[in-house]
């Protein structure tokens, strides 16, 4: 998907990919956006370390004007467990227009790429309490793996969420590691952005 | 943040080892020795080791302008081992939102709070009260840069670090006498020595046993020594003296209640640092918790007698204690609040110390720990960690011998005492007798299962949330064990076999008894998914299915093992000495504990059958919501589901094909409109009849064991408790069946193909709308 090819009519948005080249155009959008429900902001490294290795996982939508009015970042890697997992690291849309399907909009390009890209499954987190962001989720196809205590900067609690692309996805194993990796596996760690996760509904309705 | 997380311990040791963090900064240098303990050899998070080497300064600035002019401006450089973790630590220098060395235009860097400015009685029974409330936030979890540590008057104490007790003061250095502190500042800075030796303690003890850094609790103390060295009579005595000089009227005139809430709280802060104490004796804790507790009611009820003072604490200080952290807002945790949870720490620590008294019974440990993780409120980490320390003082029980004894070998000649005294042939080629051998079999067997079973206990001293995960771990070595149990069992049958007393020995025991332990932690598993909301509407049917079946599976072990129980009375009866006697009724009392065992497996496996065929039918009938889900598969998220146990031998995952045959009867499954298969299977009694008798016989198996009692289930020290709960999962029951025939009667009401009017309605977790929170049963609402 590209710029051109999104059809534009006055209310209509156009979901976009981003592109590196105008990282000075959308990216300090994309901040303000996503730390209007942060308590705590994240530094510019983390919106690069995305965006500059995954920036064509990241979908904005964007109104007539231009305006940022959506967003969703993912990064794609192996992961510890041997499987190829993709991540949903962060969500938001303006508050004045949500409940309109634009996330699911979002994230149902962000799958739709990370699955085209191989991913074995695709995983996050998000607040016990937040309402909107687990129906989204849910609705799509993800199920609750883990309810992780105290999990957020602010104390709360957190369901780790995750979707299956591929069969046999659960057996996976890392590559040339026998019996051994196979405790590593086990091992409950936590990947993704982890403890350091701000809350991403923080300061908002989950207050 | 990243600083903070490098710096910090997950167990106990890695806490010993010096933590220099990059900034210099640290866990405080002076650390205890960690107690003695047994250490679990579970997957606990590691935490993240810095170098420990000096660091080096070097000048770069001229190489790095000149690598500079390379790029151009705006491109982004990134080596490959710069990771989401150091991103995330990372801040911008100038931001205030990140960057808490920056001051506002005019800002100051430190509040001019004045800690020897007097203060009034009222404002000092305020702040003691403040510091409680922090302390018990401390508790929760929060780190103390936002907590106790925010107080100006601890900064003092502590920072510079006083190189005496003496000179542990508000103020350092000389001052004018007019300056000195008066009477009631010297009771705030006793109640504060006590508070910060109250942390130390809370410390210690947390960090003895294993438990998650920051997600449980902050060890955290940013380089401030928490008087570790300063023994606990000087704080004591610093208490007392502070006490006698409130009691003595002569030196200040304070109005009396003001003055007995004084004391209240100094009292109550004197117990409660006894209690605390690594140190405390165990032949006297049984009463120290009430003790704290009792000193409790006059603290809530004076409280309303402070007069606040906000300035006495302060924002700022998190400037110097962590400068790569971003600026954390002050935790406000509510009086009210504070004050429960300190009540119910209190409540749990003196549940706690019933430990010491219980019967020396692993099994009586077990129930034990199980109806202490389960208490709601959820016990805090110290209460938690109090806990396990007692139960991981030095113990010379044997303790999966008398488990395995209880379950699989009453009275056995394969545990009679008289194998371990026999001694090996001196010639060692010539076989060992029998007997011996089979000592030397158990001995080994018992020694590679103890790492096991402690790996149990330590699971059931985690968070209710790490709990579930780490019982999947824990399972999965006890599947380990099993494997090797049977190579085990293959010596012993062939031992006994030589003997001519096979038929004395249940098959294969060893194996019997691991893959029941094993059994039993699925079961648990799948309960606290329930529990913690894990499983989505949908998908309860399948849930329950997979719970009936692993049950299914321990009640025809139970049912062999109950078997093997009567045989052996049997025989012991026949033969009629007084020793078989003895043997007969000692058989006959460890048949109980297998009874009220098969009973409550055969009442699970009943109800969650029940369950499962009855949310199976709400599913067909629309009555749970069932998300679209355009980017999963059914057999995709039963493999998810499946995870944690798909590779257990025996297999206890049915094939995908299985499942579905059972969760989805009437195929294909969950269109708009149930299909017609459904539709006639659904006025057919047969199809009600088989949930209704599973619900009725899931009430009398649960009838059974209620009958039995708490000590043939091995849970005599919790008897309330599991009284309780028995009577949870029979109120269950009962409220099942009402369901089921709130359904079957709108069906039979309802004309085919016509909207059957009512409403499902499934009860959230926590909220007290269950009767037991792993069983979940809705109602049927009229819409
Ligand atoms: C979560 C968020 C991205 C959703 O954006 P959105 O564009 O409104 O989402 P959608 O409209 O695609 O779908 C949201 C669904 O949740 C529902 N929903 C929204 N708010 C809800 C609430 N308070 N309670 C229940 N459901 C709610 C919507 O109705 C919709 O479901 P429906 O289509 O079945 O009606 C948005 O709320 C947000 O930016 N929140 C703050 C940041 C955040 O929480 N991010 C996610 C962290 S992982």
């Amino acid at each position: 998907m590209s710029e051109k090819t999104a059809e534009a009519s006055k209310d209509e948005l156009q979901y976009v990919q981003y592109q590196a080249e105008k990282e000075e155009q959308y990216l300090p959008a994309i901040r303000q956006l996503i730390s209007k429900d942060l308590s705590e902001p994240y530094s510019i490294y983390v919106y690069r370390y995305f965006l500059y290795q995954w920036g064509d996982l990241c979908y904005m939508a964007l109104d007539a004007e231009g305006n940022l009015i959506g967003v969703v970042v993912c990064k794609l890697e192996p992961h510890r467990s041997g499987t190829y997992r993709g991540y949903i690291a962060m969500l938001a849309v303006r508050e004045t227009h949500r409940g309109k399907g634009i996330a699911t909009k979002l994230v149902c390009m962000a799958i739709d790429a990370m699955a085209e890209r191989n991913a074995d499954e695709i995983v996050l987190e998000t607040e016990v309490t937040n309402t909107a962001s687990l129906k989204l989720y849910e609705r799509l196809g993800f199920l609750r793996s883990k309810r992780l205590h105290r999990y957020y900067l602010n104390g709360n609690t957190a369901f780790r969420l995750v979707l299956y692309l591929k069969e046999g996805t659960a057996l996976k194993r890392p590559e040339g590691m026998g019996q051994l990796m196979d405790q590593m596996d086990q091992m409950d760690q936590y990947g993704g952005m982890g403890r350091l996760c701000r809350s991403l509904s923080e300061g908002t309705e989950s207050l | 943040m990243a600083e903070d997380r490098l710096g910090h311990a997950t167990t106990c040791e890695d806490h010993i080892t010096p933590i220099v963090n990059h900034d210099g900064t640290g866990a405080s240098q002076e650390v205890r020795p960690a107690e003695k303990r047994l250490s679990a050899g579970l997957p606990l998070r590691q935490a993240m080791k810095p170098p420990l080497a000096e660091p080096k300064t070097y000048d770069i600035t001229e190489k790095f302008t000149k690598a500079c002019s390379a790029l151009e401006v705006g491109q982004l450089v990134k080596d490959e081992y710069f990771t989401l973790f150091e991103s995330i630590g990372a801040l911008e220098i100038m931001d205030p939102k990140m960057d808490s060395g920056f001051l506002q235009p005019g800002e100051t860097l430190e509040d001019a709070y004045d800690t020897l400015a007097p203060i009034l009685p009222e404002e000092l029974i305020s702040i003691l009260d403040q510091l409680l409330c922090h302390e018990i936030a401390w508790h929760t979890g929060y780190p103390l840069s936002q907590t106790l540590f925010t107080s100006v008057y601890i900064d003092k104490l502590l920072w510079p670090e006083p190189k005496t007790f003496e000179q542990a003061q508000f103020y350092r250095g000389e001052i004018s006498d007019d300056r000195r502190p008066g009477l009631l500042l010297e009771v705030l800075r006793a109640y504060c020595l006590a508070l910060v030796k109250c942390c130390d303690f809370t410390i210690a003890r947390i960090t003895s046993r294993d438990y998650f850094e920051e997600e449980d609790f902050c060890t955290h103390t940013y380089n401030r020594v928490l008087l570790v060295q300063t023994p606990m009579d000087v704080f004591q005595r610093e208490l007392d003296a502070a006490i006698e000089r409130l009691e003595d009227h002569s030196e200040m005139d304070i109005e009396a209640s003001l003055r007995g809430a004084l004391i209240a709280r100094l009292k109550f802060r004197k117990r409660f640092l006894s209690a605390l104490d690594i140190d405390f004796p165990i032949d006297y804790i049984r009463h120290c918790w009430e003790q704290v507790s009792r000193k409790l009611p006059t603290i809530s009820t004076t409280h309303q007698l402070g007069k606040v003072v906000p300035e006495s604490f302060s924002f700022k200080i998190q400037r110097r204690l962590a400068s790569t952290v971003p600026p954390r807002p002050i935790v406000e945790l509510e009086f009210k609040d504070a004050f429960e949870k300190l009540q119910q720490l209190c409540i749990d620590c003196d549940e706690a110390t019933r430990f010491v008294d219980i019967e020396p019974d692993p099994l009586e440990y077990q129930s034990f720990l199980w109806a202490f993780a389960s208490r709601t409120p959820t016990p805090l980490p110290y209460s938690r960690a109090y806990l396990a320390s007692l139960l991981f003082q030095e113990s010379s029980l044997n303790i999966p011998l008398i488990d395995l004894r209880s379950l699989v070998l009453p009275c056995s000649p394969v545990l009679d005492p008289t194998n371990w005294a026999l001694s090996p042939p001196r010639n060692p080629m010539l076989p060992k007798p029998p007997r011996l051998q089979l000592a030397l079999f158990i001995d080994e067997f018992v020694e590679r299962a103890g790492q096991c079973y402690l790996d149990l206990w330590t699971a059931l001293g985690q968070n209710r949330c790490r709990l579930r995960r780490m019982l999947t771990h824990v399972v999965t070595g006890w599947d380990q064990l099993q494997m090797d149990a049977g190579i085990v069992d293959e010596d012993i049958m062939r031992v006994v076999t030589e003997m001519g007393i096979r038929e004395q020995v249940l098959e294969y025991p060893l194996t019997t008894w691991v893959y029941h332990k094993k059994l039993w932690m699925i079961e648990k598993v799948v309960l606290l998914g329930f529990e913690q909301d894990i499983y989505l509407h949908d998908e309860f049917a399948g849930m329950y299915l997979f719970l009936s079946s692993v049950t299914g599976r321990r009640r025809d072990l139970l049912t062999t093992i109950k078997a093997h129980f009567d045989d052996r009375k049997r025989m012991f009866l026949s033969q009629n000495t007084p020793e078989a006697l003895t043997n007969a009724q000692e058989t006959d009392d460890g048949t109980r504990y297998i009874s009220s065992l098969l009973h409550d497996a055969s009442g699970i496996s009943a109800l969650s059958s029940a369950l499962s065929k009855f949310y199976t039918k709400l599913n067909y009938l629309n009555l749970l919501p069932r998300p679209t889900r355009p980017f999963s598969t059914e057999d995709l998220r039963y493999e998810l589901r499946m995870k944690p146990f798909l590779t257990l031998t025996p297999p206890e995952v049915y094939p995908f094909a299985d499942f579905a045959a059972q969760v989805q009867p009437y195929a294909p499954p969950f269109f708009d409109s149930p299909p017609p298969s459904f539709s006639e299977a659904l006025r057919t009694p047969e199809s009600w009849l088989e949930i209704e008798d599973s619900v009725k016989r899931a009430k009398e198996e649960f009838s059974a064991v209620k009958k039995l009692g708490a000590k043939a289930a091995k849970s005599d020290s919790v008897a309330i408790s599991w009284v309780k709960d028995v009577q949870g999962v029979l109120a269950s029951c009962v409220a099942l069946g009402v369901a089921v025939a709130g359904v079957k009667a709108a069906v039979e009401e309802g004309e085919e193909g016509r909207e059957l009017g009512i409403r499902f309605e499934i009860p959230g977790i926590g909220i007290g709308k269950r009767y037991a929170e792993g069983w979940v049963v809705g109602k049927v609402v009229k819409s």
